[in-house]
């Protein structure tokens, strides 16, 4: 656990699905930097490191970055887990500020791919992609992700509207978060009448890709603004490449290490507040929570209904990328972070779940082949 | 067009590998040997109808497809095959497709 190290500010950029003339992955970078610094209450000058994902800042780098910003450090990091970027970027910052490496340390993820510019990302993702699924007319992560999907649907029973409660659920948070992309109702009746995209994904199972940044500041914790709880992280694990591809994709990295997690911080699911879930899929939020342990009984079922559709679970309550959208692919993970981090410091508005006071936030991603290869998770908790 | 799927096997401890490798993840040797896989079982499906980014897209169909004596792969579909179905395996350039096993 880190003690003298905290989350002390958030920031985010606007979040559009066509970026404009003018609006590029830097400018969006910087709008959440700008913001996470404003939040933070710290001047530029005061950085001493940076950590950085994106999937459409080269031929620029980390450093680049940095010279941009016009920020001089001692501490740079760029990460490239995709999904999982944001916990791993979080993790070496937290032991970067206790080591006393620097401090504050700015993480920080954006993209702005446009679609085409995502599509050509999706083709030549790694060289397995490129050379043994992009050939096949595999689409992108939509093929892959359809697959596992139907594995999920077969192995624990689940109809295509137990995902639905998950994609209405979820917009009914985005409703109150006005960065989020898509805002309106949805009804399950929309859900299951919208257009196949890759069977059994309809077009609100499959995440939307958009241009944006997020920004979060790690510091000790008396540098959190006077009012405001800093927000420690009693534990985070992360797991790359866990199975080799040589499983079902039904599990996640997090299946390795999620009891080591529940046990060294000393809580258990029931004590978690709110959830942050890495929704690039549906059929991936119920693999990790299947395997956080937060679905009793491995029944998937009956959480999508009852836990889910019912509202009975705060989850992903900013909208998760399936309504808020997705900049291009690692900056994704940031969001449920920063989330996590406004609902504990009470000021995620009118979403507010009342009293919140731990969180749990997951990321995953990087498709080698058949399914993901990177797995993260973290207890995050308020500092009263 | 060539008939089966080329894969990597140990040469040590026999497990069959693709993509291909870099080391044995059961025994870490780095000594492989060619190998064909010529069919598999379908096990499941999916039709990719929409792609980003393209405009004139004709579906295409995919399966997962259990290996005899190798591993699971992705392949291109040729035809209507469903899950169970026992199909044909081929390569064209990288890529591995399938359709169902003639009956002889």
């Amino acid at each position: 656990m880190s003690m003298n190290a905290a989350i002390i500010g958030v920031g985010q950029s606007a979040y559009v699905r066509r970026p404009q003339p003018g609006q590029s992955t830097h400018t969006f970078i910087r709008d959440a930097v700008v913001a996470a610094l404003q939040d933070a209450q710290i001047d530029a000058s005061e950085i001493q490191g940076m950590a950085v994902t994106s999937f459409s800042l080269a031929p620029d780098a980390a450093v680049d970055l940095a010279w941009r910003l016009g920020l001089s450090l001692r501490w740079l990091l760029q990460d490239t887990n995709g999904g999982s970027s944001a916990m791993n970027m979080l993790g070496h910052a937290l032991r970067g500020v206790e080591t006393g490496a620097a401090s504050p340390i700015l993480v920080v993820a954006g993209d702005a791919t446009g679609l085409g510019g995502y599509a050509k990302i999706a083709a030549n993702y790694n060289i397995a992609t490129r050379e043994h699924l992009a050939p096949l007319g595999h689409g992108g992560p939509n093929g892959v992700y359809s697959l596992v999907t139907t594995r999920q649907m077969n192995k624990y029973g689940l109809t295509k509207s137990d995902y639905g409660h998950m994609a209405i659920a979820q917009r009914a948070w985005a409703a109150k978060n006005p960065f989020a992309v898509y805002r309106a109702p949805l009804t399950m009746e929309e859900y299951l009448a919208a257009p196949m995209v890759a069977d059994p994904l309809t077009r609100y199972d499959c995440v939307p890709v958009v241009a944006g940044a997020q920004a979060i500041i790690i510091a000790h914790p008396d540098r959190c603004p006077r009012g405001r709880a800093p927000v420690r992280v009693r534990a985070i694990r992360n797991s790359f490449n866990y199975d080799n591809q040589e499983g079902d994709g039904l599990q996640t990295g997090i299946s390795t290490f999620a009891e080591d997690l529940w046990q060294t911080v000393g809580v258990r699911p029931d004590d978690i507040d709110v959830a942050s879930i890495y929704d690039d899929y549906p059929a991936m939020v119920l693999a990790q929570l299947n395997d956080l342990g937060m679905i009793p009984d491995h029944d998937l079922a009956t959480y999508a209904r009852r836990e889910i559709g019912e509202r009975r679970k705060p989850i992903n309550t900013w909208g998760g990328m399936m309504s808020a959208g997705q900049p291009g692919g690692p900056a994704g993970g940031l969001n449920g972070i920063s989330e996590a981090v406004l609902q504990l410091q009470h000021r995620a508005g009118e979403r507010q779940v009342k009293g919140a006071r731990r969180a749990v936030t997951t990321g995953y991603g990087m498709t080698l082949y058949r399914y993901g290869g990177t797995a993260a998770a973290a207890i995050l908790e308020r500092m009263e | 067009m060539s008939a089966g799927v080329g894969i990597w096997r140990c040469r040590t401890c026999g497990t069959g590998y693709f993509p291909e490798r870099l080391l044995c993840s059961r025994c870490h040797t780095h000594d492989f040997v060619p190998d064909r896989v010529i069919e598999g079982v379908v096990e499941e499906i999916t039709v990719i109808r929409h792609v980003l980014g393209q405009t004139d897209w004709a579906p295409r169909r995919l399966a997962s497809v259990r290996t005899v004596n190798g591993p699971r792969i992705t392949v291109g579909l040729r035809d209507e095959s469903g899950p169970g179905t026992v199909i044909e395996l081929f390569e064209e350039g990288n890529a591995p497709f399938g359709a169902a096993k003639a009956v002889p």
